[in-house]
């Protein structure tokens, strides 16, 4: 697959060899034709970056940042109004192929592993008892389970996952009909009471990483 | 047609912003000239060859590599994208638009007039920095009109919908705002405020200003535009478009200020001939193979002795070693690349807000708006493409190449479509000329927010209107010092007023001149 996409950007290249010249004389290169945008928001080898509230990528498990492109993509995840970074990501995913999806997945999985800084301090001990809940799908130390759909937590961006949770309790993730892990997700936001609870939990995930 | 505002209404009205006594306190700066504003002489010592890593072609880290160049420094400078010059951009025949998600390749003719500057586009007097690198790097400049009183102003609010000239607007504004002022101007105010000399003075300027009758009242000016004749007959004036209505449209702050020169706009302004990014080019193409295109910063580390930078090209990380570092990046995107700043730094730079803006363009098959009397300026219309700009260049060509929405400040396109940003401003174009839609060809759309290697606009510092707060000035300071006297930030993000080039050329100078003492200051 990966052969494919190179030689298809061989292909634009060529065709547009000229593009990205203002004038003649001019300096500058081709512009590129892949669709491997994710550092710009995401950091340099996907750390996160929290000015642009874009999460880690690095260490992200291939499948579940699969299924999330996809959804993007097919506007299942990022298209509630009250979706705000949700929204701000949609149309970067709408226009992928599955060949291009399938390259950017093996790319960020050649990124290494770095736990995200943290952000918050929240309360541990009422966040590990919190945590009891998620245990049962994303593992007793955050690593995640595959065969549940459930996502590694630990060494995530905290401020990424505070943003989700309270995306999921509001229903600004997960409502979409075809979201099914999506919406599991927002069932079980509802055991966490109120933001404090959300930031608790979070502090705790912090204390998981790999 | 409705009545006028009475008198007490205006009266109301100026007070709620201060008052005529307001008006008269700020007339205390009268008597002191602005000093003219003149670039910096750049005088760095020369040097044998230390080596600097400037990250970014923005114009700030075109104009460090330029003087560091001339003073025998080795600059390596590092570009994420495949061009030069950041927000400096101007779309012609053939330019791809790298917006992440919407990729567009601009189709329109390969003619020298038919450009589009997607960022910086105009040049005041008043930016000598700027003027001087014009002036030495040989870019040829021309006159750009910022305002015609001939374009239009539309609302659907105002006249049913139907545009009316700027002319006629501000004329009439003019007019009311003479026969207010001198109403109220008349009494005890003025003479205890104001000798008798000037009190003739201001009335007689208040009469000619507003085009009032003998009796000091606004009843129309041909200064409108005619109603009819005008050179083989007497011209006769339009009707006056009624104060109350002329308030119909919040857009009269901006018809009424556009041509004030002193932050930026004014009368005179300029424009590079065939593009703004004939600045850009006239620094990189000097500066040749110092650049490297397509290589993204990933890290950055600054030690006791100088500054490593990782960066990717071409798959493979390499690392730069430098004396010094410039670094234009910006700050938002500088919070996702790996460094060594200290905490304070990294919260100030974190701090920085990206600015939101976006502005789209087309091709037009003919110069319709010549036909309207119109050659260059700005219409302004009610709507989130806001500005629909003329080409004051090549007039009476074939065709030229029209701005159809310039939002600063709003971000609206980032969310829409392709097809929806075309929309959006072809329906409010058409409100101001029936044949608009008709006339667009190719278009293209920016939204900076998207943009590769951007996302975003200029910096915003201040969170709130009015000034900046007492915490915001010390982070401002904290970015201003050099980290461990060799990480220099740069950029109009390192400046009070962002969004120009005169901002972002200053930043440089300001920094070259700390390395320059810092330099000069070394153990021989």
């Amino acid at each position: 697959m990966k052969k494919l996409i190179t030689a298809t950007t061989v292909v634009l290249s060529a065709l547009c060899s000229t593009v990205s010249l203002a004038a003649e004389g001019d300096v500058g290169v081709e512009a590129s034709m892949d669709d491997r945008y994710c550092t710009t928001c995401h950091g340099a080898e996907g750390i996160g970056n929290i000015a642009i509230e874009a999460p880690r990528l690095a260490g992200m498990e291939a499948w579940y940042l699969k299924r999330q492109l996809e959804n993007f993509r097919a506007g299942i995840r990022g298209t509630h109004a009250e979706d705000i970074q949700g929204i701000a990501m949609q149309p970067m995913a709408a226009k992928l192929s599955d060949e291009s999806i399938d390259d950017i997945v093996g790319w960020v999985g050649e990124w290494e592993y770095v736990a995200a800084e943290i952000t918050v301090d929240g309360n541990v001990n009422q966040g590990r008892t919190a945590y009891q809940s998620c245990a049962s799908c994303h593992g007793a130390n955050a690593e995640g389970n595959e065969a549940l759909g459930a996502p590694a937590l630990a060494g995530q961006n905290d401020w990424y996952m505070i943003t989700q949770i309270k995306n999921f309790r509001a229903g600004f993730r997960g409502a979409h009909s075809e979201d099914t892990y999506g919406s599991q997700m927002l069932a079980m936001s509802k055991t966490l009471r109120d933001d404090q609870a959300v930031i608790n939990v979070v502090s705790y995930i912090n204390t998981l990483q790999k | 047609m409705t009545n006028p505002v009475s008198r007490r209404e205006f009266l109301n009205l100026l007070g709620a912003y201060g008052g005529t006594s307001a008006v008269l306190q700020a007339g205390a700066a009268l008597g002191f000239m602005p000093s003219s504003s003149q670039a910096a002489e750049i005088s760095l010592k020369a040097n044998n060859g230390k080596k600097v890593a400037i990250l970014g072609t923005g114009i700030s880290a075109l104009t460090t590599a330029w003087e560091l160049t001339k003073a025998g420094y080795d600059c390596t400078l590092l570009e994420a994208s495949h061009r030069p010059g950041g927000r400096m951009f101007t779309v012609r025949a053939g330019t791809v638009i790298d917006e992440i998600g919407n990729y567009q390749r601009c189709e329109w003719d390969d003619d020298p007039h038919l450009y589009f500057n997607a960022g910086a586009a105009r040049i005041p007097s008043i930016h000598s920095s700027v003027l001087k690198y014009c002036k030495e790097l040989e870019v040829e400049l021309q006159v750009f009109v910022n305002e015609s009183k001939t374009a239009w102003v539309q609302d659907d609010a105002m006249n049913g919908g139907k545009p009316v000239r700027n002319t006629d607007y501000s004329s009439s504004m003019q007019g009311f705002i003479s026969e207010m002022l001198s109403k109220s101007l008349g009494k005890e105010q003025l003479d205890s405020s104001l000798t008798e000399s000037e009190s003739e003075i201001l009335l007689g300027m208040l009469r000619s200003f507003g085009d009032l009758n003998e009796d000091m009242l606004y009843k129309g000016s041909v200064r409108a535009g005619y109603g009819s004749g005008g050179f083989l007959d007497h011209g006769t004036k339009r009707d006056v478009i009624a104060l109350r209505d002329l308030l119909k449209t919040r857009l009269a702050g901006n018809v009424m200020v556009t041509t004030q020169e002193g932050t930026g706009s004014g009368p005179l302004l300029m424009q590079p001939v065939g593009g703004m990014d004939r600045i850009i080019y006239a620094f990189a193409n000097r500066l040749g193979d110092r650049i490297k295109f397509r290589a993204p910063v990933t890290e950055v580390m600054v030690k006791d002795d100088g500054v490593e930078v990782a960066y990717e090209q071409n798959g493979v990380t390499e690392v730069l070693k430098a004396d010094y570092c410039f670094n234009c990046i910006p700050s938002h995107l500088m919070s996702g690349i790996p460094n060594n700043f200290p905490d304070d730094y990294s919260e100030a730079l974190n701090y920085i807000r990206r600015g939101k803006a976006y502005k789209a363009a087309f091709q037009a098959k003919e110069r319709f708006w010549e036909k309207e009397n119109i050659y260059g300026g700005i219409t302004w219309v009610n709507a989130p493409s806001a500005q629909i700009w003329y080409p004051p260049h090549n007039i009476h060509g074939k065709k030229g190449v029209v701005l159809a929405a310039y939002n600063f400040g709003g971000a609206n396109y980032t969310e829409m479509s392709q097809e929806d940003r075309i929309e959006d401003f072809l329906a409010a174009g058409e409100k101001v000329h029936p044949n608009y839609r008709e006339m667009a060809e190719k278009p293209i759309t920016i939204a900076w927010h998207r943009m590769n290697h951007m996302l975003g606009c200029a910096p915003r510092w201040a969170r709130v209107r009015g000034g900046w707060s007492e915490k915001e000035e010390a982070m401002y300071e904290t970015l201003r010092k050099p980290v461990n006297g060799r990480h220099y930030l740069i950029g109009d993000q390192s400046t009070q007023h962002s969004a120009w080039m005169e901002s972002a050329i200053q930043s440089a100078h300001y920094a070259l001149a700390d390395l320059d003492q810092r330099v000069r200051s070394e153990p021989a």
